[in-house]
């Protein structure tokens, strides 16, 4: 490789000759592999303040005075791995609606106008494994809006006419949810890579929205939002003594408590993999995901397993990317990821999409690359593009003072140690390839994959069996729900 | 949906600490022009050690030559591509069986150029040829080099896009790195090869297929466009017709290189932990040897007004989603700035008027959203409507639900609560946007390129604020009308085998 750089250079000289004849023609440039760089300036971490105000909440405060505003997010540890198996939709309904439902003085849309004369937010939602209500002021409505976002935070009223509104919704994204192909796979591989009977795979469906009543959506706020179980986290153009103490106070009459909220549930056995087919007609595409269970970030193998996967399909450089989509022409959209969760094994998964009839060579070219990376060992420069593209883009992960409180927030969430990236960072420089195929060998096992594919098999080229595995059919038809059920859920 | 351009207030006194307003804000903003035309803009913003780059270029779908959509697009791809030192193995060799391929594929050409009298056999054998020589060239290539150059430097939102009006190439590096962004940026527009035109060809196949065959709601825009424009090229899909693509020449991609990436007809921004000497003294030396040259013809096609109200079905197995487009002038017009205020009363946040009449109200929508400029904004174009019915609802329950809407909306001024309302808004969605080096980097270069100075992105806030309730009304009345219309819905297939 060091050779050929100069060789190059004097292939350069004549070319650069039938170029502009400029009278000061600037030196030819130099070839990047001689580029110098000098050192990065260090990362500035900023320190977050941090308090427990007297009635147990958490208060995490962060100065930035780049710009004229204050936003903020309390983190609840709840999540719709809390819904009832008859009730699938229940956080998430409650998520909406204590926005949308209003507040004990005012309607939903009372606080549309109010927020938005002065071009603020105050937005909630709950999702698998948390929920939020956050917040977005310029700085001079800063009390203002505190006061919205602590009255949704503490007093939600979830008015019947905004939870029967948030549950058509629900429906209406129920009826649609078979119209793109790709979110399909999404949906079918990761429910039955968790199980379809278990909170992280069980779908939401019409009969489980329709029992939900607004009795629900009050028990399970009560259950989860409490002082002691709420992260505050503030960035903004404030003072913060005086921030403390405006919180400190405003929150002085929020006093309830409630039983410490248990461990989410956790995830059951894998499933034997296999092969799976949705009929989709109206698409020139077969979208696929391929994979299996993953694990977690604080693995002590996740470092060599985030570089396999980066070498498998991560960026540009890798394997499947060069050979699916550069050599073969067969996919724009091609990657392979290892998600890893903080507290529950994520999904290990390669997904795309090529057009109908190389469906089955494409997924032949795929598995080779999982073979041959779990057999042999990745070259040296493979190892070191790989290091290098995530070591020298972690200055990305800290460069704003949102993302930095958001990840401060975020680990001491799942009760991850301060310096975790940093770990991280150490444990990445110090993966070999003698790592990076024994994780693959000791973690992937294409035997019990899942493969999830959608499309039309009539223009497959060649059926899907031929890749060695029986095709089951997935059938997408949508169960209808009972339509008294809506009005039975409504509560006197 | 970039067509959007949000208008900031930075001038209005309290609202803003001194130290972001517009004389502040041209304080960390340094522009030069090269002598080649190329102009660069660069904003300091010192929080963190990280720099953004955006190159923007004035040339995008519009600029496709009849017969050849999808060209403008094509390039961008390669321009991922590596040159002639970086991505190859030998140089000189690759060039030789690049030109080679060319050779084979003008033999293809002209055999098939016989038409009805084109002997089939020898088409195929001269397709097999092509193929060996396709699959010859591909040995000399270093594969993606390019990118993975980038990529392990620490580059982060690597990536490009093609648009009716423009090409945007963008990414940021850590800050210790700059000279590596000249260097590389230079040099694929002093030196771009085209190599693996053939099989990049095919990738830019798959994304059609992707984006627009197997998306219903790609196939209903793009019939909205088609339907829509019948002689400006706002009727062609951005990324070009499947049939033109997959004969697109890379003859034809260098020549579009060479007529549309004139430095002139491009502009540079730069905004992150840089300074501006070091950038311009780079910016001489790497940028310095691209050849000046004339800058484009321009446009000529203007969309002749239309006949009457246009409809277009498109049969999708899919739940419905229907969107209704008013033909309106560009962003020059002198009423530019009023539909913008139009869209953020008609469908700004959770009051703006679709939403509370069609989802909230009615319920008979899921979503409801207004769209101010579309597909581009420097010809005339189209205002949008957007609906996706709510479960059990029609299309044709929301076109007259929206028609409705927009009567009562036009017969009365628009209340001062609303106004308001959007100003603030606007103003503080631009506030919002300066702390962000890559969005920053991106409005500086294309409010210049399209208005000839960045600071139209602060100073159009002072139009937005001359907008009145009359204005508003005026303006809807006179857009807003059934031969300016174009309706586009999806439907389901007639039982029995689809529409006659």
């Amino acid at each position: 490789m060091k050779h050929r750089s100069a060789l190059l250079l004097l292939a350069l000289t004549p070319l650069l000759a039938q170029g502009p004849a400029s009278p000061s023609r600037p030196a030819p440039p130099p070839s990047y592999k001689d580029l110098k760089y000098p050192p990065l300036g260090s990362i500035q971490i900023p320190d977050v303040a941090r308090f427990t105000l007297p009635n147990g909440m958490k208060l995490y405060l962060l100065e930035d005075h780049e710009l004229p505003v204050v936003n903020g997010t309390a983190l609840v540890r709840t999540g719709n791995l809390f819904d009832p198996g008859d009730r699938v939709g229940l956080a998430g309904l409650t998520g909406t609606v204590m926005r949308s439902g209003g507040t004990r003085s005012k309607t939903g849309e009372q606080l549309d106008e109010q927020l938005e004369n002065i071009a603020a937010s105050v937005e909630s939602g709950i999702g698998e494994s948390s929920g939020s209500v956050s917040f977005s002021a310029l700085k001079e409505n800063t009390a203002e809006v505190l006061a919205i976002f602590k009255d949704i935070l503490t007093g939600p009223e979830f008015r019947q006419d905004k939870l029967d509104l948030a549950k058509s919704q629900v429906r209406s994204g129920i009826s649609r949810r078979n119209d793109n192909a790709e979110s399909i796979v999404e949906r079918e591989f990761t429910d039955i890579v968790y199980g379809k009977d278990t909170p992280y795979g069980w779908p939401e469906e019409y009969a489980t929205i329709d029992r939900i009543n607004r009795g629900d959506l009050r028990s399970f706020y009560q259950r989860y939002f409490f002082p002691a179980n709420v992260m505050l986290g503030i960035r903004g153009d404030f003072d913060t003594a005086a921030m403390k103490a405006a919180i400190e106070k405003l929150f002085s009459d929020w006093t309830g408590a409630q039983p410490p909220v248990p461990e989410f549930p956790k995830v059951g056995p894998a499933p034997n993999g296999g092969t799976y087919l949705a009929v989709k007609k109206d698409v020139t595409q077969t979208f696929f995901a391929i994979g299996q269970r993953g694990g977690q970030l604080n693995d002590k193998d996740y470092p060599a397993l985030a570089i396999m996967a980066d070498i498998l399909g991560g960026g540009f450089q890798s394997r499947l990317l060069q050979r699916v989509r550069t050599q073969m022409g067969n996919a724009y959209h091609i990657g392979a990821e290892w998600d890893a969760r903080y507290d529950h094994p994520g999904l290990f998964e390669i997904s795309g999409g090529t057009k109908s009839v190389s469906t089955v060579e494409t997924i032949k070219a795929i598995r080779e690359e999982v073979d041959r990376i779990r057999t042999t060992e990745v070259t040296e420069a493979e190892l070191r593009t790989a290091k290098d593209t995530v070591l020298n883009s972690l200055v990305f992960a800290f460069d704003t003072k949102a993302k930095t409180l958001g990840r401060i927030l975020t680990y001491e969430y799942y009760g991850y140690p301060k310096d975790f990236l940093q770990q991280y960072q150490k444990g990445l420089a110090a993966v070999t390839r003698a790592d990076v195929l024994r994780v693959a060998r000791e973690h992937i096992d294409p035997a019990r994959f899942t493969l999830v594919t959608v499309g039309n098999p009539q223009d497959f080229g060649q059926p899907l069996d031929t890749l060695g595995s029986p095709v089951t059919s997935i059938d997408l038809t949508i169960a209808s729900g009972n339509p008294a059920g809506m009005e039975r859920g409504k509560q006197p | 949906m970039r067509g959007f351009r949000l208008c900031a207030v930075l001038v209005l006194g309290p609202l803003l600490l001194p130290a972001q307003d517009l004389k502040e804000f041209e304080k960390k903003v340094t522009e030069f022009t090269l002598g080649n035309g190329l102009h660069f803009i660069v904003a300091e913003r010192h929080e963190a050690p990280v720099v953004s780059f955006h190159t923007y270029v004035n040339a995008g779908s519009v600029d496709d030559p009849s017969g050849a959509t999808g060209l403008a697009h094509m390039f961008e791809h390669m321009a991922f591509k590596g040159t002639e030192t970086i991505g190859t193995k030998d140089w000189p060799a690759e060039k030789k069986a690049l030109d080679e391929i060319e050779e084979a594929y003008d033999r293809v050409d002209a055999e098939r150029n016989k038409g009805p009298k084109a002997d089939s056999s020898r088409i195929r054998a001269l397709e097999l040829q092509l193929k060996t020589a396709i699959d010859r060239a591909q040995g000399y290539v270093e594969p993606n080099e390019y990118t993975r150059i980038i990529e392990e430097n620490g580059g982060a939102g690597l990536n490009a896009g093609t648009g009716l009006d423009s090409t945007e190439y963008f990414y940021s590096l850590p800050s210790n790195r700059i000279e590596l962004w000249f260097l590389l940026e230079s040099q694929r527009f002093l030196h771009p090869v085209f190599r693996e035109f053939y099989k990049e060809r095919d990738v830019v196949m798959e994304e059609y297929r992707m984006r627009v065959e197997s998306s219903p709601q790609g196939r209903l825009m793009q019939d909205l466009l088609s339907t829509a424009f019948a002689a400006h090229p706002y009727h062609n899909p951005p990324g070009g017709w499947p049939s033109d693509i997959a004969s697109l020449r890379r003859s034809e991609a260098k020549q579009f290189f060479d007529e549309y990436y004139v430095p002139a007809n491009m502009a540079i921004g730069i905004v992150g932990d840089v300074h501006p000497a070091d950038a311009r003294r780079m910016a001489e030396r790497y940028f310095g040897p691209l050849r000046a040259r004339p800058l484009p013809p321009l446009l000529h096609t203007k969309e002749p007004p239309q006949p009457g109200p246009k409809t277009a079905d498109v049969i999708s197995p899919s739940q419905p989603i229907a969107v209704a487009g008013y033909k309106r002038p560009d962003q020059y017009d002198k009423d530019d700035a009023v539909f913008d205020v139009l869209q953020l009363i008609l469908s700004g946040g959770r009051t703006g008027l679709m939403y509370r009449e069609l989802v909230q109200g009615q319920r008979i929508a899921l979503a409801a959203q207004a769209v101010a400029t579309y597909p581009g904004g420097r010809y005339p174009n189209l205002f949008l409507f957007f609906v996706v019915p709510a479960m059990g609802h029609t299309v044709e329950e929301n076109e007259k639900a929206l028609g409705d809407l927009l009567v009562e909306f036009e017969s009365h001024p628009v209340d001062a609560v609303a106004l308001a309302r959007a100003r603030t808004k606007a103003r503080a969605g631009v506030i919002r946007q300066l702390a962000n080096n890559s969005g920053l980097a991106s409005l500086l270069t294309s409010y210049y390129m399209s208005y000839g100075d960045w600071r139209k992105l602060f100073t159009s806030i002072d139009d937005l604020n001359k907008v009145t309730a009359a204005d508003v009304q005026r303006v809807a009345q006179q857009y807003f009308v059934a031969t300016n219309r174009t309706f586009a819905y999806t439907a389901a297939p007639a039982a029995g085998g689809g529409r006659q």
